[in-house]
């Protein structure tokens, strides 16, 4: 590595950043100062900075309501998916007779797109009687594929011979979950967590159709109530933006770090 | 985790780390905010009223408009007093405007005021001047 001079790769991966960053930036300009983005030239640094469209959004709708539906949807979401993907993840690692069909199955299902499925879900949350809930809004996406290979790949990468040792020790499969596997997992944890509370933070489709009444609706059929409305400030619809995206952006800076070594585990195992 | 973090006590690896210190600066900034929400949201919205020369003006109409949906409407009125200084009770929002008005000395612009919550209490700066009283 001596050999090449790095700041050619820091030259890039600065271009590459700047260019993923500007629209964000651009976003966050426009919340504080409401400016036309249309107007040329455009200005870079915001004209006169306030965050008054922040309090037009936090009046123009409940958005504290909105927000704790969506917290309440997420929190449910991240458990289910913690708890259930680290189960299916653990039995994916055991030898059992059509293991392989079962992964072509997982594998194959990925490609169905959630839209052909709604109306399913919708039956079977109808049936449930969870329409119009919390628990209703987070049911589909209780377990996802992905962060169920995620949990696979991280326990694929630990010792066969440390499961061993947790069962000659008397420990039934789930206590080797949770007390040996999980606590050597924690970046897949930490992805699952990230992952699940994205999709479940910015869904739109399923609360769309599983909501019934304006109490429980979420963020995004709040952005879309509020540009029903609101069409005609940019500045609070950017903030509105801002607001809905902060928390998703928080989260992943705090655990960005675990988010990618999940993310990476078990691609260099042995 | 390093050999200084296993040997820290087991409640400091559990609090003092940024999952748990970022929340709680998050709820302690909110609840700091809501209490200064709570004790400055009477609605108060005070003010004066000078003349073109700069003499305050007794007696002079002032108007709270207050936004509503679209458009600014009148949410109340009041006259100012010897001093020239006026004060409405009851704004209900964080988006109005104020205006004045007296028969013979003039009329104000109307002000458009920005508050950083609803029913915040405010004291405007600079006088509503009445100008153009012909």
């Amino acid at each position: 590595m001596g050999k090449y001079p790095r700041w050619p790769i820091h030259l890039a991966l600065l271009a590459a950043s700047f260019v993923m960053l500007v629209p964000f930036y651009w976003v966050l300009k426009t919340s504080i100062s409401g400016e036309n983005i249309f107007a040329y030239p455009p200005s870079i640094i915001p004209r006169d900075p306030n965050p008054f469209y922040y309090v037009d959004v936090w009046y123009a709708i409940p958005f504290a309501r909105f927000f704790l539906n969506s917290v309440v949807v997420s929190v449910i979401t991240i458990v289910a998916n913690v708890v259930l993907n680290a189960m299916a993840g653990y039995s994916l690692t055991q030898r059992f007779l059509g293991k392989s069909a079962v992964l072509m199955l997982f594998l194959s299902c990925m490609m169905i797109p959630f839209q052909t499925t709604i109306i399913p879900a919708y039956l079977i949350t109808g049936k449930l009687g969870l329409l119009d809930s919390y628990l209703g809004l987070a049911l589909p996406m209780f377990s996802t594929i992905i962060c169920i290979f995620v949990f696979k790949a991280s326990f694929d990468a630990i010792p066969r011979s440390l499961i061993d040792a947790a069962r000659i020790d008397g420990l039934s499969d789930w206590n080797i979950i949770w007390k040996v596997m999980m606590p050597l997992a924690k970046s897949a944890m930490a992805t699952n967590v990230i992952l699940s509370f994205i999709w479940s933070w910015n869904n739109f489709m399923w609360p769309l159709i599983a909501t019934r009444s304006a109490d429980m609706q979420t963020l995004p059929l709040g952005l879309a109530r509020f540009l029903s409305y609101q069409e005609d400030s940019t500045g609070a619809l950017y903030a509105f933006c801002i607001m809905v995206l902060a928390p998703g952006i928080l989260l992943f800076l705090l655990a960005q770090r675990e988010f990618v070594q999940g993310l990476t585990s078990g691609a260099a195992k042995g | 985790m390093n050999d200084e973090d296993i040997s820290r006590p087991k409640w400091k690896r559990w609090l003092l780390n940024r999952f748990v210190l970022v929340p709680a600066a998050l709820v302690l900034i909110t609840v700091g905010w809501n209490l200064w929400v709570v004790t400055h949201d009477h609605g108060i919205v005070e003010g004066r009223v000078v003349d073109a020369a700069g003499a305050p003006v007794e007696g002079a109409e002032v108007r709270l408009w207050v936004f509503n949906f679209a458009t600014f409407v009148v949410k109340a009125s009041t006259t100012t007093r010897p001093d020239g200084s006026f004060e409405f009770a009851d704004n209900p929002s964080h988006n109005i405007q104020v205006s004045a008005e007296k028969p013979g000395t003039g009329r104000s612009a109307r002000v458009p005021i920005r508050l950083y919550f609803a029913s915040e209490d405010f004291v405007l700066k600079d006088p509503l001047r009445l100008t153009d009283g012909s």
